[in-house]
């Protein structure tokens, strides 16, 4: 009898559960149906945004080219530029193909700085050739689009099978040729500039012409510039073919600190060096750090470097030395070299020279006076002015004055470094400290 | 008597020495040089001291940053002192000589997350504006970074690294961080922090909502470390763990090296 009623409580209180469970899971799931829904609305909206744009953007390609004056068109290169501007922002924030989107955001990139950039050119022949090709691509890619996005505008298909497509490798639509033909679209439209190229080697360290080293050799050198880490080594791997440089990658483990070094495989030098420690809770003084910063630095031939500036933080300081072109005694901000140094013991813990490696090409440039009072409002006040190597936005190394001027701003001082070709007077940059 | 005399002087002597050459105590902050970049109590103080004789308005918040620089070069240039914008022995003498500094006060403040209308010169109570009502609101992170990246910034890489990397090794989630921050830099990505963690596949912890998670210490020092500079990937623009990864695309990519779980590639 008891049993029976502890049978029937059972049988209810589960009874209960289940119904409760069965109302839960429903209203998840249109919870879900209803966000899915609402995604799936916001981006047809931005898709048909972006075609609208793309149109809008081709008229203003086109309009460019009736005049023979960059003035005539100026107007309509502004739209370019913040059309092709808009139309990235669309991309990046849509579920698409990434190869596709990549490519895509990059040519709408670099037609809006063509289109910027070319005022300054005044070569109206080139802009002609250049921007008449672009504008018959510009054609084929928004019927593509259209056509590719044609589900998800009309609302035929979810989110869910819109992102099926993406995935699957037989996709009815041919996102990767798109991807590759907006890519070949890039490369002849907007082929990279000498200063591009240079600027991208640099980077990636492709010319290095020094001799080889060894992994051997590569370890002297890490035990060389970190004898107190150095002595117990957990493997040493070279960089994988794929790498633009090769370089090897070295891991360490001594008594409590782990890290890595890379270091290039073509003349041996210090890429990058991180160390993780357990640090004391005592600070020295910065004086001492920086003094024993510029010792090691001294010592492992980094002989043409000036400190720059310093952060400290919880465990460690941050400092930044810039190189120094002797011709006009200027800083080279790209010729960097990052270190990061125990606040316990003053020790250096990391190390970022990759940039210093192939140091930038400075040419000789002109020095024209300029007229700071009627450059700068009244109120601006200069506190300091330097020369330096700066990249303007062809990534071309330009002499400049980097001025570091204040601003009294409702009754704070503001900050700023103007930075204006010595040369030209452009400003470069304008950048709140 | 002679050598008690020899002694008493010796001794005389040794403390004077120990007196000359022992920095002054100037009655307030430590004994270091405070400078440009410094971070913690000191710098609390300097501008709390600063903003008490009206030299100081920015935010009581223990950064020496530009504000608090011109601030001390006016105070150094005012006393005639040497005008160098570093808060050194005499420059520190001569503001606690000139100001007052409530330590408890002001701490106690900053803890709470409130912000200073202004410190000095007006009751206690009116010299603060609290943080919105709720506990902690408005507190910093107290981290100095490169003027052109935000508190805000660390907080969302570092919330992308933990997501995507916390069981990776420090180096691995420096470089996840500097995936994150080359993006930004690379034509073919949004030029934001934001439009790059959150661009529609981009990342699984902003898929799966890990990116969610409250970052720890590790993941905040590693995305501090790439914003300073650090790239362990070697300037790679993407990542995928190659157990897990289904894109058959990403492994078109040139591959750079391997850190942890994760294959770095262009």
């Amino acid at each position: 009898m008891i049993c029976s009623r502890v049978m029937k409580k059972i049988v209810f209180i589960l009874a209960y559960a289940f119904a409760a469970l069965a109302i839960f899971s429903y209203g998840k799931v249109t919870e879900s149906d209803n966000l899915a829904i609402a995604l799936s609305g916001q981006y047809a909206k931005k898709m048909t945004d972006a075609s609208e744009k793309l149109e809008e953007l081709d008229t203003a390609v086109k309009k460019t080219l009736l005049f023979n004056e960059t003035d005539g068109s100026e107007k309509a290169r502004e739209d370019i530029w913040r059309l092709s501007s808009d139309i990235k922002n669309s991309v990046a924030s849509l579920p698409l193909d990434p190869s596709f989107s990549t490519s895509w955001m990059n040519y709408l990139g670099r037609l809006g700085n063509y289109a910027k950039g070319s005022d300054r050119d005044g070569d109206y022949e080139e802009y002609h050739k250049v921007m008449s090709q672009a504008s018959k691509n510009l054609d084929e890619l928004a019927s593509e689009w259209q056509v590719a996005t044609a589900g998800m505008v009309s609302g035929k298909l979810s989110i869910k099978d819109w992102n099926k497509r993406l995935d699957s490798a037989h996709s009815e639509h041919d996102w990767s040729g798109m991807g590759t033909a907006v890519k070949q679209y890039t490369e002849s439209d907007f082929p990279l500039t000498a200063s591009e190229s240079d600027s991208m080697k640099k980077k990636e360290l492709r010319n290095l012409e020094d001799p080889k080293v060894t992994s051997d050799e590569a370890v002297d050198r890490f035990k060389k510039f970190f004898p107190s880490v150095s002595n117990d080594i957990i493997g040493v791997e070279k960089s994988k073919p794929g790498s633009p440089y090769p370089f090897y990658h070295i891991r360490f483990s001594e008594n409590q600190t782990i890290g890595y070094i890379d270091i290039t495989e073509k003349g041996g030098h210090i890429l990058s060096y991180l160390a993780e420690r357990p640090f004391g809770k005592e600070s020295l003084p910065f004086e001492e750090i920086k003094k024993k910063t510029e010792k090691f630095l001294l010592e492992a031939d980094y002989k043409d470097v000036v400190f720059e500036e310093a952060r400290e933080n919880h465990t460690a300081w941050h400092l930044v030395y810039v190189r120094v072109e002797p011709e006009y005694d200027a800083k080279v901000f790209s010729d960097v070299i990052h270190l990061k140094v125990a606040k316990d013991n003053a020790g250096v813990i990391g190390l970022d020279a990759s940039e210093y490696i192939r140091k930038e090409n400075t040419k000789k440039q002109e020095i024209k006076k300029v007229d700071w009072k009627s450059f700068f409002h009244s109120n601006v006040k200069i506190m300091k002015n330097e020369l330096a190597y700066v990249e303007n936005d062809r990534l071309e190394q330009r002499l400049s004055h980097y001025l570091t001027v204040t601003n009294e701003e409702n009754g704070k001082i503001g900050t700023y470094a103007v930075i204006v070709d010595t040369e030209t007077s452009e400003v470069i940059k304008t950048e709140k400290l | 008597m002679k050598k008690v005399m020899i002694r008493v002087l010796t001794i005389v002597l040794f403390l004077g020495c120990v007196y000359v050459t022992s920095p002054v105590h100037t009655g307030a902050f430590s004994s270091q040089q405070i400078a440009r970049g410094a971070l913690g109590d000191d710098v609390i103080e300097l501008q709390s001291r600063l903003q008490y004789i009206s030299f100081y308005k920015g935010e009581i918040d223990g950064e020496f940053g530009y504000g608090t620089y011109w601030a001390l070069r006016n105070f150094q240039e005012k006393y005639g002192l040497p005008v160098d914008g570093i808060a050194g022995t005499s420059t520190k003498k001569k503001l606690a000589d000139v100001s007052q500094y409530n330590e408890k006060f002001v701490k106690d403040n900053i803890k709470k997350g409130n912000k200073f209308t202004h410190y000095g010169g007006t009751p206690l109570a009116s010299q603060v504006k609290k943080g919105a009502g709720k506990k902690g609101a408005g507190k910093k992170e107290n981290i100095q970074l490169p003027s052109k990246y935000s508190d805000r910034d660390l907080k969302l890489i570092a919330n992308a690294v933990y997501g995507e990397s916390r069981g990776e090794p420090y180096e691995g989630q420096v470089a996840v961080a500097a995936v994150i921050l080359n993006r930004i830099e690379h034509p073919e990505f949004p030029d934001s922090v934001g439009g790059v963690i959150f661009q529609p596949g981009a990342f699984t912890a902003v898929a799966d909502g890990q990116i969610w998670l409250t970052p720890n210490k590790r993941a905040k020092e590693a995305v501090l470390d790439a914003i300073n500079g650090w790239d362990p990937t070697e300037n790679a623009i993407y990542y995928f763990n190659p157990i897990t990864a289904t894109s058959e695309w990403i492994w078109s990519r040139p591959q750079i090296k391997k850190i942890g779980a994760h294959i770095f590639c262009m």
